[in-house]
């Protein structure tokens, strides 16, 4: 039975990969790809999980994958540069049951510490064919698509969506789920699984890596001919020597920018790599100029250089290498003013309006009032004073720890990077305390190789895992530290003491919101060689809030202005929104609106005017 | 026919539920809708803004262009004004008067600026629309996380295309059980808010 439903677009992703008969679904946790694991659960006979890593997600849906059941594997584009190492294993061997990689893309950073595009990742360096949707409804049929595709040429298939089509809303059409799912089943087939440099005799003894290697590029023609016919490119016919070109989100805003202009252009809509080459140099009949639209880089745009230098055509390839903005979202206004250019008889109407002369403050995200790392971080901001310590930082919620006011990590890369560039800072000579901030999820992730590395080496750090139990950032995914599974199973919580024990790393397990245990610990982990771990262990305060669990007794907290000197020190080393000062009186005060009785700023303030 | 509507606020304002009750408004009337949120970090009383696109015929990017809104709904005086050249200035403007400093604003490292001020280039720019005291109202009847519903109930009285009896079926089937009836008043409240 068909109904339509007005959903966000991971979630038509989701329902896509249900209906073409998912079996197992894992990823970890990455604006904008999350919800689309979240979304495939509570379907019978799916398994869907949080893997501790994206690499671990993508490695196990391969097993299934080779079992003869589909599988999906979701990230976003950091989470494929993990992969990178199996996926350049996986294009050699291909798999068996239909397996399709999520790979989510965020033009402008919108929410992550990166811009890429993982198209020349997947294709240009895995050979791997690739969906670009346009839309949500779109990405629907694609996946589904995919998912057969991937099975009849043996390869995985990526759908590349980025957050404009993760995140955009539309009505979609939910079709039924398919009534079983195939059994799965496994046959060996060790010259094609087992990657390794052994000879193959029938091919003269050339090495298996080369085999497989040739095997890919063979697969390419087979795309190319599939990508031929693929009902997600086609050509709007119109006027004029000058085409214009848009992949997936890139063809959206060129048609939201065809109502400003004065005339239709001629229009190659693209979705798919390999591009459709035969359709493409169709197109290009007659014209004198082709503008690009894709997001985010000259990606389309090289390899329509190369086909045209090939078939020696003449046309103009303008697009994101310069002509267009090179960074950044695509947007009306830069369509708009790229079709401008490039077509100067063609009338453009652009949208103005009047400026704003009035000062906007930004508002960036910071820790929320009651969070427990806001103990631990103003622990480790007048600790790290003291000994002219230096911070490296990694992602999670405590990032905002490095923003103003407390502007305390120096460095913040990728997941994970934190303990390693901290061991690195202490072993350059610099004579400074290291400390690394890193929360229990990115620990889990491949933190903890980091630990592992410091300890075999015996390197000065100082590590302070923000032990929350949960991936609080992208909203509260479990992870090997929450003692339970995406689907509510009860798990073995890892205990991280043991664990460091094991390594022979000294450990300290504090509370965050006592900030005395707190700063007592950091000044114990300064003074001992060799690495030390605190363990700044208390669950998410939003999380336990939302479950009607308490992480403190809640109490009235107010400012004796008697006794504030104006100080800051509660503002500038503690930072909480609830917290104001006022310039005029020169001192601070509490909205109770906002306080939720953490009681933390009683303890930060050294002049006890905070009761 | 199009109503291109933005709903700007900060995270925890109830955003997402009125533009669903919008974009469920536009489709029981057989129009296309279209939208996009903030999702994700921003939440955590960061700026949020969702775009919802209705019309009779097809629409494209979910993303409203600058100048492109007929409706912009500011749940705070400085998300409205983030977000002010969205707004067609012959277009319609309907602003919670809430004030929410950011953390910067209450650490005094950056200016929040005076509400004067801030009407006055509200109307400069945009001379039709309305202040409504939708926090206020909300938390006399006992809640402020009801804004948003009392929103919905004003915009219902000065935009002809939301009709009031069918935009509050929706609020009330798109309330969870234990707030529907406080959710219903809020957006009676609402709609007596503007005269």
């Amino acid at each position: 039975m068909k109904e339509k439903k007005y959903v966000m677009g991971n979630t038509a992703i989701a329902r896509g990969a249900l209906e073409a008969g998912v079996r197992v679904v894992a990823g970890y946790p990455g604006t904008p790809a999350t919800e689309i694991v979240d979304e495939c659960l509570g379907v019978p006979g799916v398994h869907v999980e949080w893997a501790n890593n994206e690499k671990v997600a993508f490695e196990l849906c391969t097993g299934a994958s080779l079992c003869h059941v589909r599988a999906l594997p979701v990230m976003k584009h950091n989470g494929t540069n993990y992969v990178t190492d199996f996926l350049m294993h996986v294009n050699f061997t291909g798999v068996r049951g239909g397996m399709v990689l999520i790979s989510a893309d965020d033009p402008g950073g919108l929410s992550s510490q990166n811009e890429e595009d993982t198209r020349i990742l997947v294709h240009q360096y895995a050979h791997l064919p690739i969906f670009d949707p346009s839309n949500p409804a779109e990405a629907k049929a694609m996946i589904k698509e995919a998912f057969d595709l991937s099975e009849k040429t043996e390869l995985v298939f990526c759908l590349r969506p980025v957050t404009r089509v993760c995140h955009a809303r539309g009505i979609i059409e939910f079709d039924d789920l398919p009534a079983d799912l195939p059994a799965a089943h496994y046959e060996p087939d060790r010259e094609r699984f087992i990657m390794s440099a052994v000879e193959m005799p029938q091919f003269g003894g050339i090495k298996r890596p080369q085999i497989r290697h040739r095997w890919l590029n063979e697969k390419q023609a087979v795309l190319e001919e599939i990508m031929e016919e693929s009902l997600y490119n086609w050509v709007e016919g119109g006027k004029g020597k000058v085409g214009l070109i848009g992949c997936g989100m890139g063809f959206t805003w060129v048609k939201e920018a065809e109502q400003f202009l004065g005339a239709k252009l001629p229009l190659l809509k693209l979705g798919t790599l390999p591009l459709p080459r035969k359709k493409l140099l169709d197109f290009v009949k007659g014209l004198d100029r082709v503008v690009i639209f894709e997001e985010t880089e000259p990606f389309v745009e090289g390899l329509c250089r190369r086909i045209f230098q090939e078939e020696r055509i003449g046309v103009e390839v303008l697009g994101r290498s310069g002509f267009l903005p090179s960074d950044g979202e695509l947007s009306l206004a830069a369509v708009l003013e790229g079709i401008e250019k490039a077509a100067p008889k063609v009338k453009v109407r652009k949208p103005e309006t009047p400026a704003m002369d009035i000062h906007i403050p930004i508002r960036t995200r910071t820790q929320c009032v009651g969070c427990n790392y806001r103990g631990i971080l103003h622990a480790l901001k007048q600790t790290v004073r003291k000994h002219k310590g230096i911070v490296a930082g990694d992602i999670g919620c405590h990032d905002a720890g490095s923003f103003r006011p407390l502007e305390l990590q120096s460095t913040i890369y990728c997941m994970g990077s934190s303990v390693p560039m901290a061991s690195g800072m202490a072993l350059s000579g610099v004579n400074r305390p290291v400390f690394t901030f890193i929360g229990d999820s990115t620990f889990y992730h491949n933190g903890i190789l980091g630990l592992i590395n410091a300890a075999n080496n015996k390197i000065n750090v100082n590590v302070i895992l923000g032990e929350n139990t949960v991936t609080a950032m992208t909203g509260f995914q479990p992870h090997p530290g929450t003692g339970m599974t995406l689907a509510g199973e009860k798990t073995t919580p890892v205990n991280v003491p043991k664990l460091a024990e094991s390594m022979g790393v000294s450990y300290r397990v504090v509370n965050p919101y006592d900030i005395k245990q707190c700063k007592e610990a950091l000044e114990a982990a300064v003074k001992e060689e060799g690495p030390s771990l605190i363990v700044s262990s208390m669950p998410c305060y939003l999380l336990s809030t939302r479950q009607g669990k308490k992480v403190f007794e809640p109490r009235e907290v107010k400012v004796d202005p008697e006794k504030c000197t104006g100080c800051q020190i509660c503002i500038n080393d503690f930072g909480c929104p609830a917290i104001s000062f006022d310039k005029e009186k020169k001192k601070v005060s509490i909205d109770q609106m906002l306080c939720v009785g953490c009681a933390l700023c009683i303890d930060v303030c050294q002049k006890g005017a905070i009761s | 026919m199009k109503m291109d509507v933005v709903i700007s606020g900060v995270g925890g304002q109830g955003n997402i539920f009125a533009s669903l009750v919008i974009s469920e408004y536009a489709m029981k009337r057989n129009l296309r809708v279209i939208g996009a949120e903030t999702i994700g970090a921003a939440q955590r009383g960061g700026a949020v803004v969702s775009h919802i696109r209705i019309a009779d015929g097809e629409i494209f990017s979910p993303i409203i262009s600058r100048g492109q809104a007929d409706l912009l709904i500011g749940m705070e005086y400085v998300e409205m004004l983030r977000h002010m050249r969205l707004l067609n200035p012959k277009g319609m403007y309907l602003l919670n008067a809430m004030k929410i400093p950011t953390v910067l604003n209450n650490m005094a490292l950056d200016e929040y600026p005076e509400k004067s001020e801030i009407l006055k280039a509200i109307r400069k720019y945009c001379p039709n629309g309305h202040v409504v005291e939708a926090s206020a109202t909300a938390k006399k009847l006992g809640n402020v996380q009801m804004t948003n519903v009392v929103m919905l109930g004003a915009l219902a009285k000065v935009v002809p295309f939301f009709e009031y009896a069918e935009m509050k079926l929706l609020v009330a089937a798109n309330s969870p059980t234990r707030f529907k009836e406080a959710n219903v008043k809020g957006f009676e409240e609402g709609y007596q808010l503007i005269k």
